[in-house]
């Protein structure tokens, strides 16, 4: 009686019909693939992209220049009769090459002018574009682009 | 006799032009239209088998919550043609213990036997050219059709093992090891589901199943329903796909065509997929009336318009493969692969015995109620 019970359900085998059910539900299901360069990806809110500057409300303090362990922030300062009116950096360099994207240059910022923006393409041409300054840092939010483009000339600092 | 014999003949020709006219007749009908029917057959086959590669990445990925292929060209679609000429790009290598000359004859083994079963499929009723000839749509339409189908894919076993020996390397060997005990498998469980078809229609021949469902006015897949459920699994296994692609082993053991690189894994792989066409197409014919259109009255209709009925046949004929093609392709999407000693049990004491109760099923069946 087992042998016979045990022979029909290998002939009928409701498991193998089970498991195509199941395939056929996920045939019906929307998928999880995202078309990434024809449709943008959602990121978190949090994703630790490139490091957005805004040059307009730093205060040329130089504390993420000296939290970030790799050393690729270097900010330099207005002269000193500009400084007193004007904190705006002379002049700020990432160096993109060596960022860890760690973002313990974001939690020292008194005016929260620097943090992790949500670029994600961060492959270039170029070397030497690597390294962003005052000009190239700046991300644009509506335009959700770095405002550095590869078909102008980009600028390269020696 | 044809327009061309009938105007020499009309022109008043000497004997020795209306002979030279007959062997021309002669000729064109024993090559020239074979040969133009293989052409056309060889490169729609080619194309279906290019587009099924397509079709089941598309459809797995689908199946899997994914998209698959689907970058080059719209919808994915030229894929294939990215694939063949990655394929013919690649390097050629032929390792150093191989045996080269059969190293190098082995895809050709299994390419061929893959294509030639399709000579003997009957794809519509004939065409009606306005001269009054009819043209099947078959290139040869042989007594024992459905034999030669059987006795050419298992030659494509052939290839396979060809191929893992001579690779001289154990993997393969290996593999193609296991492609023969899954030969011992299938084999007999595949032939006698065919045999109870063969037992309903009474011929070998394909076409003359496909009419006698027409009169049956019943696809054999009612009164064979075993056979064609047998017919499912053999088949499955017969052309060496997911669950049991023992001799392949794509997802984690090492198979047949290891040692193989670009062109020469292209054939095994073009070969592949022809078998299930052909294993498609055969279960379409035996089993689902081929290229019967279903509801409609097809001897009515031919009569009336015989080219719109051998039109139409073939799509019906493409459609009830594709049935086929899609169901392999689920049943790919949905179970993991099983061992050989598995499959051996399934052929021999589950298959085995359903199809052989069939035959016998199928012959009280064929002896009283479907004389
Ligand atoms: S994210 Fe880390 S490595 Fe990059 S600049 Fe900031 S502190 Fe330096
Ligand atoms: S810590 Fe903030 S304010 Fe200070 S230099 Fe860096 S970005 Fe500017």
């Amino acid at each position: 009686m087992n042998a016979i019970g045990r022979f029909l359900q290998m002939v009928t085998f409701p498991e193998l019909l089970k498991g195509m059910a199941i395939t056929t539900k996920y045939l019906a299901k929307p998928k999880v693939t995202e078309s990434y360069p024809d449709a943008r990806p959602v990121l978190p809110y949090r994703t630790k992209g490139r490091l957005h500057v805004e040059i307009e409300t730093c205060i040329s303090c130089r504390m993420c220049e000296k939290a970030c362990p790799e050393g690729c922030i270097r900010v330099y300062p207005p002269p000193k009769e500009v400084f007193k009116t004007d904190k705006r950096p002379a002049e700020f360099y990432l160096n993109q090459e060596h960022c860890l994207h760690c973002g313990l240059c974001v939690d020292p910022c008194p005016t929260g002018s620097i943090h992790h923006s949500q670029e994600f393409e961060l492959a270039v041409v170029h070397y030497d574009d690597l390294l962003f300054d005052k000009e190239t840092l700046p991300y644009d939010l509506d335009q959700k682009r770095f405002r550095w483009n590869l078909l102008e000339n980009v600028p390269v600092k020696k | 006799m044809s327009r061309l014999a009938r105007s020499a003949g009309n022109r008043g020709s000497t004997p020795r032009e209306a002979k030279r006219a007959m062997t021309y007749e002669v000729l064109l009908n024993t090559v020239g239209w074979p040969l133009a029917k293989i052409v056309v057959l060889l490169a729609a086959v080619l194309t279906v088998v290019a587009y099924i590669g397509w079709f089941e990445r598309r459809l797995l990925g689908l199946f899997q919550s994914r998209l698959g292929p689907n970058r080059v060209g719209p919808l994915g679609l030229l894929q294939p043609v990215a694939d063949g000429l990655k394929l013919f790009l690649k390097e050629d290598i032929v390792p150093l213990n191989a045996r080269p000359f059969l190293f190098k004859l082995a895809p050709v083994f299994a390419f061929f036997p893959a294509f030639l079963g399709f000579a003997v499929v009957s794809w519509a009723l004939p065409w009606a050219t306005p001269s009054g000839r009819h043209h099947g749509f078959v290139v040869a339409d042989v007594d024992l059709g459905i034999l030669l189908v059987l006795a050419v894919s298992s030659l494509g076993i052939f290839g396979i093992i060809l191929g893992g020996w001579s690779s001289g390397s154990k993997y393969p060997l290996m593999g193609s090891l296991r492609s023969a005990s899954q030969m011992l498998a299938y084999e007999i469980p595949l032939t006698l589901s065919v045999i109870a078809v063969i037992l309903l229609g009474g011929s070998f021949r394909l076409s003359d199943i496909v009419a006698a469902q027409q009169k049956l006015g019943a696809y054999f897949i009612l009164p064979g329903l075993l056979a064609f459920g047998v017919y499912l699994i053999s088949a499955v296994a017969e052309t060496n796909r997911v669950p049991f692609d023992l001799p392949e082993g794509e997802s984690e053991i090492i198979g047949f065509h290891t040692e193989y690189s670009g062109m020469r894994f292209g054939f095994f792989f073009v070969a592949e997929y022809a078998n299930m066409v052909l294993i498609s197409v055969i279960a379409a014919s035996l089993f689902l009336g081929g290229y019967d259109l279903p509801g409609v009255d097809d001897a009515a209709l031919y009569a009336a318009h015989p080219n719109l009925a051998s039109a139409l046949g073939v799509f019906a004929f493409a459609a009830k493969s594709a049935l086929f093609a899609y169901f392999y392709v689920w049943i790919r999407a949905t179970f993991p692969r099983y061992r050989y000693d598995q499959l051996l049990r399934i052929g021999w004491v589950v298959l085995l015995p359903i199809a052989l109760a069939n035959v016998a099923l199928v012959a009280l069946l064929k002896l009283w109620l479907l004389r």
